[in-house]
């Protein structure tokens, strides 16, 4: 999936310590896509939702989205701002 | 699109208050004691201090003053202190008041002591009592909790302070505009508010009054229009509002306290308080969601909430990505009463009303909150 838009999320408090940007793709995030991110960290799969949430967590990063959306947001602790790179090279390979 | 983060930033606004900033910025820019249209300019200004006197129950409006905001109020009276000693606040405080006095060189004067809160956000007379020493000298109380909704006992709370001779201040930011706040017969020596909540006017506003006499070490100094030849204050004849004033700012503060006073605050209070009613009535109907305080207890225009099974920050984010509901989720800047609350470490979700707020969206509201915690239940 491509990404083309990368936003620092508006929601300054709600990751606190941490800093949030919402992606935005090319394309909206089906199961198979969803699934394709399991390897980025401990994964969380909510699809007996109306619209399953997804969520992957790592020591220094989450990863959060709804399926059937065209973005997702990626929070990452401070000292870490360059795991971001790996995770838009990660998406961009599934 | 579902609006219920009010205790941030109130939404919609009234359409005068558009129209009062669009009229302003409209108008020939008012060169404070220079032309024949500061008249106008200071009737605006003189208005809404006259405004914001009723809401906030003070009878001399010339110790109203503005800020950007409750940030800068707290900042600068809190920085303005010149006395040592103790300085009280309740567990319910903002990280406005916190953070000033633990890193304002002038607050760091006074020692910081953390008056407890039960778990709804109650400061009782009990824990401020066993609380203050001979040493204290200030007492900081949050009228209304941003995080549970908790009104204090201010009338019993500045008794108290007024029976320990201490410099008694009230932050009002939540309360005011939605809640009868009454200065004067509480006996605050100093009040704190937001012009962007309840008080419907647009962001970048606020203020603080503090009683006739007391004298502030301010926080900044520039231009003032008073006496420009004069480089310090020797006397103690301080000024509390520098530079050029946020006029369109003013202007919408004054449409909204207008449409406030018009409309008439028992009112707003009604409608705040039948829409918690039905929320807390309808979450406690939901297997599965936790909701911290009651309708009995919490009587103030926001509560908060979490599913037993799900993280209050992913659940803001399903609330807000698959049902277009918006509210605030994590310690809502006041980390101390999520010790009480026992949400420290992951927070609440916050729920929060305005008098603009229907039961429409309050429905849709509970219905996405049964549809979430019926899926997640038993997840964890």
């Amino acid at each position: 999936m491509k990404i083309i838009g990368k936003v620092q999320s508006r929601e300054k408090c709600a990751e606190s310590g941490w800093f949030a940007y919402d992606y935005l793709l090319d394309g909206k995030m089906d199961r198979e896509f969803i699934l394709s991110l399991k390897p980025l960290g401990g994964f969380v799969y909510l699809d007996m939702l109306k619209q399953p949430f997804f969520k992957i967590e790592n020591h220094y990063y989450i990863l959060k989205g709804i399926q059937g959306n065209d973005y997702f947001r990626a929070a990452v602790h401070g000292g870490h701002q360059e795991l971001l790179i790996r995770i838009e090279e990660y998406v961009a390979g599934c | 699109m579902i609006y219920l983060n009010n205790a941030a930033t109130s939404y919609p606004k009234p359409v005068c208050v558009a129209e009062s900033v669009q009229a302003c910025l409209c108008d020939v820019p008012a060169s404070q004691f220079r032309g024949g249209a500061q008249i106008q300019e200071n009737t605006r200004e003189e208005q809404c201090r006259n405004n914001l006197g009723k809401l906030l129950g003070v009878s001399d409006t010339s110790r109203i003053f503005f800020t950007s905001g409750a940030t800068e109020a707290l900042n600068t009276i809190l920085g303005g202190l010149d006395m040592e000693g103790e300085i009280l606040v309740t567990q319910t405080e903002h990280n406005s008041v916190l953070r000033p006095i633990l890193n304002l060189n002038t607050a760091k004067r006074l020692q910081m002591q953390v008056v407890p809160c039960r778990a709804d956000g109650e400061v009782t007379l009990e824990a401020l009592e066993a609380a203050v020493t001979p040493k204290t000298k200030v007492l900081v109380v949050n009228h209304c909790s941003n995080v549970t909704g908790k009104v204090q006992d201010m009338d019993r709370i500045g008794k108290f302070a007024r029976d320990h001779e201490l410099f008694f201040l009230a932050d009002v930011s939540q309360s005011a505009g939605c809640l009868s706040v009454r200065g004067e017969e509480w006996g605050a020596d100093a009040l704190a508010f937001t012009g962007h909540k309840g008080l419907l006017g647009m962001q970048g506003t606020g203020g603080f009054y503090i009683r006739p006499g007391f004298k502030l070490l301010p926080l900044k100094y520039g231009g003032t229009g008073t006496n420009s030849a004069q480089l310090t204050y020797e006397a103690g004849d301080y000024e509390y509002e520098t530079g050029t004033r946020n006029l369109p700012g003013i202007a919408s503060l004054c449409a909204g306290t207008d449409f406030i006073l018009k409309k008439g605050l028992s009112e707003i209070m009604d409608t705040e308080r039948r829409l918690m009613k039905l929320l807390y009535e309808g979450l406690s109907l939901i297997s599965g969601v936790c909701v911290y305080g009651s309708y009995e207890s919490c009587k103030g225009p926001v509560l908060s909430m979490n599913f037993r099974d799900l993280n209050p920050s992913d659940a803001s984010y399903i609330l807000w990505s698959s049902y277009g509901i918006i509210l605030r989720s994590g310690l809502h800047c006041s980390p101390l009463i999520h010790k009480a609350m026992g949400t420290r470490e992951k927070g609440t979700i916050r729920v929060s009303v305005s008098c603009f707020t229907t039961e429409e969206e309050i429905q849709e509201f509970l219905k996405a909150v049964g549809e979430i915690a019926a899926s997640v239940q038993g997840r964890a």
